[in-house]
């Protein structure tokens, strides 16, 4: 139970330090032409099968999410 | 438990601080410094920040084209202000769409921001005395109407 | 005779999970109005005539406007070769028998024991649909299934995404709760209780026993945030919480019962099953963290 506590509480700290204390990390809005390329995307099936091979190999699976990154329009 | 509480709350707050992607628009400020907009004193000019690999900017541009055909006579001036780091991909999007507007280059971002853009892409709506008037962030198709509508309002205005 | 593994549905239930659907490509209905349709095919080897999985999935995904979209997955997975069954090397020949009875298999001394008479296919869907909650807030929900002979699984799943910092950094959150059936082929071996062979009597064979369906419950959280560091360079950690409830046992996995001194196999209780292997059982509950980052 403790190390759940521990885990759970750097991944909030983490959080709340790229959200509160990194708000001038990143890029302009005009300048993710990089990252709105394709291959830059995140690719859903390439993580499903990822995710598939490591769980047959090595039992270990879970994590994976992503969300944000892109053109960031709209 | 009270560890876990504390992440809940951090993450709560930090949910509910933070900047969305669009800003309210923002009503009756002066336009900054540019010498084009100087020149266009007199006319409605619909400022619009946009780049090639932006999908939405490629559905803005059919209905801008669109509006600068249907109210050029009433004074309506559409600048687009291209943003693209390379202006060779700006060319070839404006030979799949050519836009029957008038095209500025800011590579260095500069004008982008003098204006604070936020969000790709951003327009703003200057009226015939030169004061912004509306910023609108991102483009979807149900923006349309409202936006056209502000536009004739601002059109209606009597020149200062 | 085809024996089943349950592993490839645990793998459905880890899998569709939390993924949710397709992430938010800048798609303008107008540009998509029909479905986009993808297909992918994997294939996976090892080497001595271990595991080999071929897999062929099928999306498709339609924008409704700029706010609404729809994805369907289809899984097709077929798994083959042999796998360890638990059992330990020794310096002698070892017979075994599955669980449906009749099949016996031999391995040499010093080699592996691997169980070869499984082939395994599975059929996997799942749903999604993603929706604008604002200018910089996205949810998402989902279904998910998955079939194959002996094991169902069946899941939901959602999911919240905002933006914050110009759109430079996403923070999301998920949950998935799953609800798998399994129905061991031949019935559900008691657990720890030794392999007897054709004659196995310590298989549930009462009626009840020998259809008996056993499930599971498995519940997942996930928070994660995506940021945006540079032109080039983007960073992801996420961290996740499951916990697993109910039949967590292999029903086809055995474990040897070996001499402390000698290193040598007991001997078993049954002519056809010189040895003596027992049925795994493991816990009732299982708790799982991941932290992953990219």
């Amino acid at each position: 139970m403790s190390r759940l506590r521990s885990g759970f509480l750097i991944l909030a700290i983490l959080a709340t330090a790229t959200l509160g204390g990194c708000a001038s990390i990143g890029v302009e809005p005009w300048e993710r032409n990089l990252h709105a390329r394709a291959d830059m995307q995140p690719d859903q099936r390439d993580a499903a099968i990822d995710d598939h091979i490591y769980f047959s190999k090595e039992a270990s699976s879970g994590g994976r999410g992503f969300a944000g990154g892109g053109c960031g329009c709209n | 438990m009270r560890a876990s509480c504390l992440a809940i709350s951090l993450l709560l707050f930090a949910l509910s601080t933070g900047q969305a992607g669009a800003a309210a628009p923002t009503i009756e400020s002066a336009a900054p410094a540019w010498s084009l907009l100087k020149s266009l004193t007199g006319k409605v000019v619909l400022v619009d920040f946009w780049a090639s690999w932006c999908g939405p900017c490629l559905q803005s541009f059919p209905w801008m084209n669109d509006l600068q055909q249907k109210h050029a006579d009433e004074g309506l001036v559409v600048v687009a202000v291209n943003l693209d780091q390379e202006p060779a991909l700006a060319e070839a999007f404006l030979k799949k769409l050519p836009a029957k507007f008038r095209i500025e280059y800011d590579q260095s971002g500069n004008i982008a921001r003098q204006f604070d853009v936020q969000a790709m892409p951003t327009s703003f709506l200057i009226d015939r005395s030169g004061r912004v008037r509306a910023r609108h962030a991102g483009f979807k198709d149900k923006y349309r109407e409202e936006r056209e509508r502000q536009i004739q309002n601002l059109l209606k205005e009597s020149p200062p | 005779m085809q024996l089943k593994k349950p592993i490839s549905g645990s793998l459905a239930a880890a899998t569709c999970g939390l993924l949710g659907a397709l992430p938010p490509a800048p798609v303008v209905a107008q540009e998509a109005p029909d479905w986009e349709i993808d297909t992918s095919l994997l294939y996976y080897g090892e080497d001595n005539g271990r595991v080999k999985d071929g897999s062929l999935m099928v999306s498709a995904r339609r924008a409704f406007d700029e706010d609404r979209s729809l994805s369907l997955n289809l899984t097709v997975d077929s798994l083959t070769g042999s796998t360890p069954n638990g059992a330990v090397p020794a310096n002698t020949v070892q017979t075994f028998t599955g669980p449906s009875g009749g099949d016996s298999y031999s391995i040499a001394p010093g080699e592996i024991p691997l169980d070869n008479t499984f082939l395994d296919t599975r059929v996997a869907l799942s749903a999604n649909w993603q929706q604008s909650l604002g200018e910089a807030m996205r949810w998402n929900v989902g279904l998910s299934s998955s079939d194959e002979y002996d094991y169902l699984h069946l899941g939901v799943n959602a999911r919240l995404e905002r933006d914050f910092n110009l759109r430079n950094t996403t923070v999301f959150v998920g949950a998935a709760y799953a609800q798998d059936d399994i129905n061991p082929v031949g019935g559900t071996p008691v657990g720890l209780a030794p392999m007897f062979g054709e004659d196995d009597e310590n298989e549930d064979d009462d009626d009840e026993g020998r259809n008996e369906k056993l499930s599971k419950d498995v519940m997942d959280v996930l928070i994660g945030v995506t940021q945006v560091l540079s032109r080039r360079s983007l960073l992801e950690v996420a961290y996740s919480y499951g916990k697993s409830d109910g039949y967590l046992t292999d029903p086809y996995k055995i474990l040897s019962v070996v001499d402390p001194v000698t290193g040598f196999p007991v001997p078993g209780l049954a002519d056809e099953v010189p040895y003596l292997y027992l049925y795994e059982k493991r816990p009732d509950s299982r708790a799982k963290q991941s932290l992953f980052a990219e």
